[in-house]
């Protein structure tokens, strides 16, 4: 079992309302560097890995998609992500993990999830991300229905990888 | 004359948990939450799916579904966890998050 970082940051953001990836991630990095950069203000971890995920604009049957609504179990959800984050940061001995996830209403084209890491190499870095994104699409309480023709249909598990 | 204070009979909701149900397995029970109470000791998640009928259809036996995932207290549990009073114990159709 890998010795968590002592030095771990993970940070796990519910949005109820659009967000903007990029800034979101903007904000991430300046947090962490006000507090992560060594004394000549070089930061300590090489590489970052991102993934943005946004909403397709079809349903699961090829249907036009109006709006996809997710659905949470909070609290859950929230402690659900950070233990996934920190177990997935652990595994691979990243420094820094960003969750943030949509919650409501979501139009298509609109992102939903965000998934960022920071490690020293560019190695932990991908595979933190790839694996922590799969481990949050089955393992933390989210739930989505997409809204086509004016009728809900719960989506029955997640799209191939 | 002393009345003695009137004590409405209430079920006793210290032996008593909270039952919790999401998206489309709340929609086919027609609610979301509710307090149970716990009548046998033990009981469990499996003993309150059938007590509560949450089947879909007799297909299961009144078994919890492989698809169906049992939380307790907002973590992960396996279906035979005894169940404390006070616990809140979710039902959780199968996950479809990111």
């Amino acid at each position: 079992m890998p010795t968590p970082n002592p030095e771990l940051t993970i940070a796990v953001q519910l949005l109820e309302a659009p967000f903007e990836p990029l800034e979101l991630l903007a904000a991430w990095q300046r947090s962490l560097s006000a507090d992560s950069r060594d004394s000549l203000g070089a930061a300590r971890m090489a590489a970052e890995s991102h993934f943005i995920g946004r909403v397709r604009p079809t349903t699961a049957s090829g249907a036009p998609l109006e709006v996809l609504e997710l659905e949470h179990y909070p609290g859950m959800s929230e402690a659900q992500l950070r233990a996934l984050a920190e177990a997935c940061a652990a595994r691979h001995g990243a420094g820094a993990v960003l969750v943030a996830h949509r919650v409501g209403r979501i139009a298509p084209g609109e992102a939903i999830v965000l998934v960022a890491v920071q490690a020293d190499r560019r190695g932990p870095a991908l595979r933190c991300v790839q694996e922590l994104l799969e481990d949050l699409k089955h393992h933390a309480p989210f739930w989505k229905r997409e809204w086509s023709g004016g009728s809900g249909t719960w989506v029955a598990g997640n799209t191939p990888l | 004359m002393h009345c003695p204070p009137v004590v409405a009979p209430s079920p006793d909701l210290t032996a008593a948990v909270r039952v919790r149900l999401f998206a489309a397995l709340r929609e086919r029970a027609g609610w979301g939450e509710r307090l149970v109470p716990l009548e046998a000791s033990p009981t469990s998640a499996a003993d309150l799916w059938r007590r509560l009928a949450l089947d879909d259809g007799p297909a299961t036996g009144g078994r919890i579904p492989p698809s169906i995932r049992i939380a307790i207290n907002q973590a992960f549990a396996a279906p035979g966890t005894p169940l404390r009073p006070g616990d809140e114990v979710a039902f959780l159709p199968p996950i479809t998050g990111g």
